[in-house]
């Protein structure tokens, strides 16, 4: 571990579901602004103007996804509360839905992302998500960086660690997509080609499972 | 039928109805008597941010019997899916529909949420009048500073509660429990015993009956119920319940901070201003307690601001003690202290330093007209000297903005008046350019804004006519024409709204048929000018044979029976007709610091009626 600049960086694990997973991301991070505030541990804050704590996270979730695998990073001053003890402190913070599972120094960089992995809990049947998953090619409409832009992607060859489960007749996915910079193909992305091609809306619960990085090891 | 998580995400921020904040309360159903349904009538974002429902919600929850939720006026996104699905309206703890409540409860603080209330109460698949509500449904009651004069709502509410809620509240709830433990309750007769307790008063015990002119003849008490009731208020703020900790919402709301209640009351007691009135007499909170509970709060909410709260933060006379003692630890966890409608003006060098309040207190001045005889007559003790020594020290300090803030439409203001709030503005802006430390290189901006005076009741212009709205729009255009110079902006209030809170705020009962009748064709935000439509309003007076002027715009007789009459603030109509006149004679009035007006408010013998002078 090491304190340079003044302070450390921390990257939590958390979980966000039930009713949590209505906080939007803006909301989530004033949320764990006072969580962490609250907690009592010894905050790094910026310098300047307006100060304020530091916190980023790795992956913004979709709001109304759930996710066990949520990272938060923030710094603190000095190295004086243990990791286990900053995750039980946490804990006690924390409104429902929301709970911390580890802390340790961050590693890896955000911008070294490469993929997430879901569960998605669907409205279709096994069968229709099999046909619609055996395509030779899935096209779908992304949004691009420019204002109004919308551009056709092939997303078939980005399908990763495809698994089908039949749960009283409604189809569960459980896959790995790219989130990084170069690509991000997000569940709500899979919805709507998969509604497309079934001719009626499919819905999903979804739940984030896990990051990875470019490497295809846990982000850590 | 879609479940409530199917509605959240079909609904813009649903953070806003889903519950589950830090410290929101959650309870056994079973192991509590008394569920406690407690409503702002309007969104998330404004009744999260009221202080008083903060207060209200600790209190009961506090209580182990008593189970207090919270509930708000739904967006209209959320509304549509609801009525299109019949989902009743649902508290955000338990989720559970307001109709197995054992209290619905509304707070009252503007005329202009009054269709809210019905809108909800509809929503929520109850009945809105208390008479057509029997045993299966729950006891509405209502509070808040509109509670002053409740009659335009008299119909929808079973018990109005007047005053400080901290006891009363709980008095009434704790009848309810008794009774329904013991079998001796009905509604009537729960009814009839919560009217015995001070500061309860329930509209359905009093008959009101009208002269042949409209104006009201007698309101007749029966079933034992007190001629008169009066308010409540708590004598010791230092030992009164205050919450340690606030529900912290998810979303952003107007004032998303911990705030702690430094004094209730107000010792000016400027003649426009009903909770100058209602909330006498003034009462303070030590030093001691406010510093204790402040600190609290930030450390069980993670809050990173709070500010104190009370109608004019530099009365409190403690506040020199106070601010040190709070900057101790707030300067150290990063905290900000807000103060809230602060005079710069008496503020030593150093302290003001270290608040930076030029910076945080922003440049506002509320002088409210435009001339002194005008402030004379309204009693607003502000000169034109206080406000240029305090500019000029902004402007020194590098501020090149100033907003200031006015009322059209006072009592006696002519149109001279007006053209003061003009004259006003260009001093400033000279001032400005005469100031040779001003900010080199930059221009100055004075906002002007102006809204429409409404009188109130308990205020000694009760009796005063609102002026019409082309009296308003004759005094908007000579405003208009005024201000000659690009430097004042000008921003003035539609006269429309302030036109209707007129005539809801001295309605009498009569007013509850159109308030059904509006909300029928439409109206429910109406405090949200999107959402709010005058033609409806008009179109509803019209066709029931009711004449908003009658109330907005007629001027009463010091013997005329008023609506509230009934209802006893601690300040005396004689008062009241004694500012009235020296409104007219624009005489002003010594604050209550400076010389007791004998208002009435002794009678509690508590706060400024018996400090050592």
């Amino acid at each position: 571990m090491s304190v340079a600049n003044g302070f450390y960086t921390v990257r939590l694990v958390f979980s966000k579901t039930g009713r949590a997973k209505y906080i939007s991301h803006l909301d989530l991070y004033r949320a764990m602004t006072r969580v962490l505030r609250r907690a009592a541990i010894p905050l790094w804050y910026t310098e300047g103007f307006n100060k304020h704590p530091y916190i980023t996270f790795a992956a913004p979730l979709s709001l109304g996804h759930e996710s066990v695998c949520e990272r938060m990073d923030f710094r603190l001053t000095d190295e004086t509360v243990s990791m286990r003890e900053i995750v039980d402190r946490i804990n006690a913070c924390l409104p429902e839905g929301l709970k911390a599972i580890s802390a340790a120094e961050a590693v890896t960089k955000a911008s070294d992302l490469g993929y997430a992995k879901y569960r998605l809990r669907l409205s279709c049947s096994p069968a229709v998500l099999r046909a619609f998953l055996d395509q030779p090619s899935i096209l779908v409409e992304k949004k691009t960086k420019k204002k109004g832009g919308v551009k056709t992607v092939e997303i078939k060859p980005h399908l990763k660690d495809v698994s089908v489960e039949d749960a009283d007749g409604q189809a569960v996915l459980t896959i790995t997509l790219p989130y990084s910079n170069d690509m991000t193909v997000n569940p709500t992305l899979l919805l709507t080609a998969l509604s497309a091609f079934a001719g009626a809306e499919v819905t999903g619960e979804a739940c984030r499972l896990e990051l990875f990085d470019r490497h295809g090891a846990v982000f850590a | 039928m879609p479940t409530l998580d199917d509605l959240f995400l079909k609904v813009q921020k649903p953070s806003r109805y889903t519950g589950g904040e830090l410290n929101s309360v959650m309870k056994d159903r079973a192991a509590v008597d008394v569920r406690f349904a407690f409503c702002f009538p309007d969104l998330y974002e404004v009744g999260m941010s009221h202080l008083g429902m903060k207060i209200l919600y600790g209190l009961f929850n506090s209580q182990p019997d008593i189970w207090c939720e919270r509930v708000f006026a739904p967006d209209t996104d959320m509304e549509s899916l609801m009525r299109e699905h019949r989902i009743p309206l649902w508290a955000l703890e338990s989720r559970d529909p307001l109709t197995v409540f054992d209290f619905v409860g509304f707070t009252l603080q503007y005329e202009m949420s009054y269709t809210a209330v019905l809108n909800m109460l509809d929503l929520a698949h109850i009945p809105l009048r208390s008479a057509d509500r029997d045993e299966r449904f729950p006891i509405v009651v209502a509070g808040g500073p509109c509670a002053c004069n409740p009659e335009p709502i008299a119909d929808f509410v079973d018990i109005f509660f007047l005053g400080e809620g901290e006891e009363v509240d709980l008095e009434v709830l704790r009848l309810y429990r008794d009774m329904k433990k013991d079998g001796t309750y009905t509604k009537a007769a729960f009814l009839r015993r919560a009217a015995q307790i001070e500061g309860v008063y329930v509209p359905a015990l009093y008959e009101v009956s009208y002269n042949a002119d409209g104006t009201v003849a007698a309101v007749t008490p029966k079933d034992n119920a007190p001629a008169v009731v009066r308010k409540r208020i708590i004598r010791d703020l230092d030992t009164c319940y205050y919450p340690e900790s606030f529900v912290v919402p998810f979303t952003d709301i107007v004032f998303d901070r911990a705030q702690s209640e430094i004094f209730r009351g107000c010792i000016r007691g400027c003649r426009f201003c009903q909770a100058g009135f209602i909330y006498r007499p003034v009462r303070e909170k030590s030093p001691e307690v406010i510093n204790k509970q402040a600190h609290d709060l930030c450390a069980s909410t993670g809050y990173e601001e709070f500010s104190l709260s009370s109608l004019s933060t530099s009365d409190y006379t403690k506040l020199e003690e106070l601010l040190p003692m709070l900057l101790e630890w707030s300067e150290k966890e990063h905290t900000n202290i807000s103060l809230p409608s602060l005079r710069v003006d008496g503020f030593s060098e150093e302290l003001a330093q270290k608040l930076n309040v030029l910076r945080r207190a922003g440049l506002t001045f509320a002088p409210e007209a435009g001339t002194q005889r005008l402030r004379d007559a309204i009693n607003k003790n502000v000169t034109e000297e206080e406000i240029f020594r305090t500019v000029t020290k902004a402007y020194n300090a590098g501020w090149t903005a100033v907003k200031l803030y006015f009322m059209m439409g006072l009592p006696t203001e002519t149109l001279e008046d007006v053209a003061g709030i003009a004259s006003l503005g260009q001093k400033l802006v000279n001032l400005f350019y005469q100031n040779p430390d001003r900010p080199k290189g930059k221009g100055v901006t004075i906002s002007i804004s102006c809204a429409c005076f409404v009188p109130k009741p308990f205020t000694p212009f009760q009796w005063e006519p609102q002026d019409t709205a082309e009296q308003l729009a004759e005094k908007q255009a000579h405003l208009r024409e005024s201000v000659t110079t690009k430097k004042i902006s000008l921003s003035m209030h539609d006269n429309t709204t302030s036109y209707l809170e007129a005539v809801l705020a001295r309605g009498d009962r009569r007013l509850c048929a159109v308030l059904e009748e509006v909300w029928k064709r439409g109206s429910k935000l109406d405090a949200w000018s999107e959402h709010f439509d005058h033609d409806r309003w008009i179109g509803a007076f019209r066709d029931l044979g009711i004449d908003p002027a009658f109330y907005a715009n007629r001027r009463r007789s010091y013997d005329e029976v008023l609506p509230w009459d009934h209802l006893d603030y601690g300040v005396s109509k004689e008062f009241l007709i004694r500012e009235s006149e020296k409104a007219r004679a624009a005489t002003t009035t010594p604050n209550c610091r400076q010389q007791c007006q004998h208002c009435g408010a002794a009678c509690w013998k508590e706060g400024v009626c018996v400090e050592r002078r």
